[in-house]
């Protein structure tokens, strides 16, 4: 129990002193992630509503798949992204493997069913008509996907949030492919695995420690939206 | 439009020989729910396909596609429901300008002029999603004739109504119909409601 403390002391004095080390390892975590998201989110809403607003064979098929992936580990998405990514593997030549660009495409994939199967869910909650009234009053396709995009805003934010902090704190793909190396793909959850399995608990519940505050903000973040998006009704 | 025909999972629910639209014409479409008024409707807005049709436009002859990507701009539909978005009032009435090349001063003044005419302009500012049924359905008109249409399609303006928002809402709809569009209101009530020049009954998809 002492030592818990002893190290609880030492992980805030560590945050709050602003050590170096410890802050570059929350700056790469969340850019990788940042960046993860940012690329993912447009293709993300666009099969979201393609699923939502369109009607083909195999919608109800696609809408389980998309749903299902959601609950992919994160390890074996790092796996097969390994396996194309090895220097013998299909994409070797573009010699990504260990990269905070890797890191980022594996984000992406965990990410993008969990943003598609939520933007679905608050794009569904929307009329028909709303899409019928913006293209009857002159707008085009993607006008009218932006129109009915601001309609249900809080309920997409509330997916990106989940999203993002879906990916900032998952550790199995970005040691597989990122190869959790210092200053370079080193991130949050990586970095608190290395520290704990060398006994290193100060550095371990620092970085924990801005991992949960992070959690509360975002699931505050998700709750002011989604308040938001329930008072509209 | 000849022989326009819509079948919905093996049931035709609108089968229609022959209907003209003319010029500046106010139109009741009268029949019963289920009728098909609104599949009508939505096909001359190009909102539903039909599974065949001919329509014939200036005197040339036109698939529904080819014609509804000439007429598209000219045609408003209002929904029963009209839906709002969540937006302020006179936002939303200046939603279709947006696409019709109009700068911000043109924008101001027209949705200005369009508010005072539905005695909407107390309520510019007011979040659409906030108004009474009756409200809605005069920002939802208003929204239409900024636009000036050539062709408006009102499904069932004035269902559910209170007795003052109904006779608002009719007093609007004979202000446009006697401005030179062309009005088509589809309704299940008595056809006098509206002054119309012609009404047409409609009874399981075919014109009587």
């Amino acid at each position: 129990m002492d030592s818990l403390v002893g190290a609880s002391a030492e992980a805030l004095k560590l945050l709050l002193t602003g050590d170096r080390e410890i802050w570059e390892i929350v700056s790469i975590s969340f850019l990788v992630s940042f960046r993860a998201i940012l690329f993912i989110v447009p293709p993300a809403l666009v099969v979201a509503f393609v699923l939502a607003f369109s009607e083909f064979p195999g919608r109800r098929y696609v809408i389980t798949i998309v749903n299902s992936m959601i609950a992919l580990p994160a390890v074996v998405v790092g796996l097969l992204l390994y396996m194309l990514l090895y220097s013998s593997g299909p994409f070797g030549g573009w010699r990504l493997l260990f990269t905070q660009t890797a890191m980022v495409f594996g984000q992406m994939i965990l990410a993008f069913p969990l943003l598609v199967a939520m933007s679905h869910v608050a794009l569904q909650s929307i009329d028909l008509t709303a899409w019928q009234t913006a293209r009857t009053l002159g707008a085009g396709k993607i006008w009218a996907m932006l129109t009915i995009m601001r309609e249900v805003r809080f309920g997409l934010i509330a997916a990106i949030v989940t999203a993002f902090g879906r990916v900032v704190s998952e550790v199995g793909c970005s040691i597989m492919v990122g190869g959790n190396i210092l200053h370079h793909t080193r991130n949050i959850p990586t970095a608190i695995a290395l520290e704990t399995s060398k006994g290193h608990f100060e550095q371990g519940i620092a970085l924990g420690v801005v991992l949960i505050t992070l959690a509360l903000v975002l699931n505050f973040t998700i709750a002011i939206f989604r308040g938001r998006d329930m008072a509209r009704y | 439009m000849k022989h326009v025909r819509k079948v919905l999972q093996r049931r035709t629910i609108l089968d229609i020989d022959y209907m003209a639209i003319r010029k500046g014409e106010c139109v009741v479409i009268h029949g019963d729910n289920g009728a098909g008024k609104t599949t009508l409707l939505k096909i001359l807005a190009g909102l539903i396909t039909p599974d065949q049709g001919v329509f014939t436009l200036n005197g040339i002859e036109l698939t529904w596609r080819q014609a509804f990507r000439q007429f598209r701009n000219d045609v408003v539909y209002l929904h029963q429901t009209p839906y709002l978005f969540d937006r302020s009032v006179e936002d939303n009435v200046a939603y279709g300008l947006k696409f019709r090349k109009q700068n911000r001063a043109q924008v101001q003044k027209k949705v200005e002029t369009a508010l005072e005419w539905a005695g909407l302009s107390d309520l510019a500012k007011r979040n659409a999603r906030d108004l009474s049924g009756g409200e809605k359905q005069r920002v939802a008109l208003t929204r239409a004739r900024i636009i000036e249409p050539k062709l408006l399609l009102l499904d069932e303006p004035t269902t559910a109504m209170d007795k003052v928002s109904r006779r608002q809402t009719i007093s609007l709809i004979g202000d446009l119909a006697n401005s030179g569009n062309s009005v088509y209101i589809a309704t299940h009530e008595s056809a006098n409601t509206y002054q119309s020049q012609r009404v047409v009954e409609i009874d399981q998809g075919k014109l009587i």
